[in-house]
């Protein structure tokens, strides 16, 4: 039903661009600014989580609030550089559903993020710590959401059914 | 070094039982996708780590913040293990490998910096009150370690740009080979 705009978006100058040129600024670069963004943004998200499960429980969680940036900064280079790989090979990703469960997982570990900043008051005197039973489970569900988005983004190189629009489907035997 | 490269390519090679469990169904993904987390798992926890050292973290007390540092170092362990058990599967694809070699060499670097660190400033930082600024040499320690395991990453996601073909007949190798050598190839 989307081959014409897969046929289209594989088509224009970027997407081949970033499919074909040999210069290592195209898609060498992006893949591994992909995966600083994923240190960035998962790997201090994961320290949160820990520090959250009571490791490290004397420093303030108001501190953390000036990692804030740097998850931003995480997030930004992996929307972008995500966006550019996906302009890459749309086919390939749009049509394996491995691909959504990958960005399902990464929209729940937000909202759990983005939930649990209301637990780093801007005061350290604030009561906010005495919540730390209700926070645990969230962050457990952070860690194994985070560990569920990379696995299946790795295994976004194995599962695709058609690389590109013109490809001839790979059989999965696992697929309907 | 060629002779160290082609000894350790035959070394890594024989260990079979790995190889063979890294072809089955689904091995080789699962294990790629544990080194992922065991990246996430120490770049994280070394990020913030790092970005103490460097003043931001300022109010936190880096004898508390240094118990985050064991998941760093589980995270090393998990991607020592998972990294070698690339190695001993397609062992001349990452010894002739520039990327990989750079990799290895940050790595390396990443700890020497490590050691010297504790063996120097960390003693006396660890009574260092909160909300004191280290000092100068310390953030070296920290700016050190940050570019290089940034370093590591480029360079990690680079091997597979960077595959070694067969080197040609007759010619001579270089100090650090770069191309599989015929007689060690399989």
């Amino acid at each position: 039903m989307f081959d014409p705009f897969f046929a289209w978006l594989e088509s224009t100058s970027f997407s081949v661009w970033m499919r074909e040129s040999p210069s290592l600024f195209s898609f060498p670069i992006i893949l591994a600014v992909h995966t600083i963004g994923l240190g960035l943004l998962a790997g201090i998200n994961v320290a949160l989580d820990l520090r959250m499960l009571g490791f490290a429980a004397r420093v303030p969680l108001a501190e953390f609030r000036r990692l804030w940036p740097f998850l931003w900064l995480g997030l930004w280079l992996n929307v972008l550089s995500g966006l550019a790989l996906l302009a890459a090979y749309p086919t390939k990703a749009l049509t394996n559903p491995v691909f959504y469960i990958k960005l399902a997982l990464i929209a729940v570990a937000l909202l759990i993020l983005r939930s649990v900043r209301r637990f780093w008051p801007a005061d350290e005197t604030a009561p906010a710590i005495l919540q730390r039973r209700s926070i645990k489970p969230l962050a457990i569900a952070s860690l194994v959401c985070w560990a569920g988005a990379i696995t299946a983004g790795r295994f976004l190189a194995y599962t695709y059914i058609r690389l590109m629009v013109d490809s001839r489907p790979v059989p999965r035997p696992w697929m309907p | 070094m060629g002779g160290f490269q082609i000894w350790l390519h035959r070394k890594l090679a024989s260990a079979t039982i790995v190889a063979a469990f890294m072809r089955s169904d689904w091995a080789w993904p699962a294990v790629e996708s544990i080194h992922f987390i065991g990246l996430t798992l120490l770049f994280g926890t070394i990020v913030v780590w790092d970005l103490r050292l460097l003043g931001l973290l300022k109010r936190v007390s880096i004898a508390e913040l240094h118990r985050l540092v064991p998941f760093a170092v589980l995270g090393f362990v998990i991607n020592a293990t998972s990294g070698s058990m690339f190695l001993m599967t397609e062992p001349n694809q990452y010894v002739y490998n520039p990327a990989f070699q750079f990799k290895l060499l940050l790595v390396a670097i990443a700890g020497v910096n490590v050691l010297v660190f504790y063996a120097t400033v960390f003693r006396r930082l660890r009574l260092l009150a909160p909300g004191v600024e280290a000092p100068r040499s310390v953030k070296l320690f920290g700016a050190t370690s940050l570019i290089c395991w940034i370093g590591v990453i480029v360079c990690g996601r680079l091997i597979t740009f960077y595959r070694p073909g067969l080197c040609r007949a007759g010619e001579p190798l270089a100090f650090l080979v770069e191309c599989i050598p015929p007689l060690s190839s399989r």
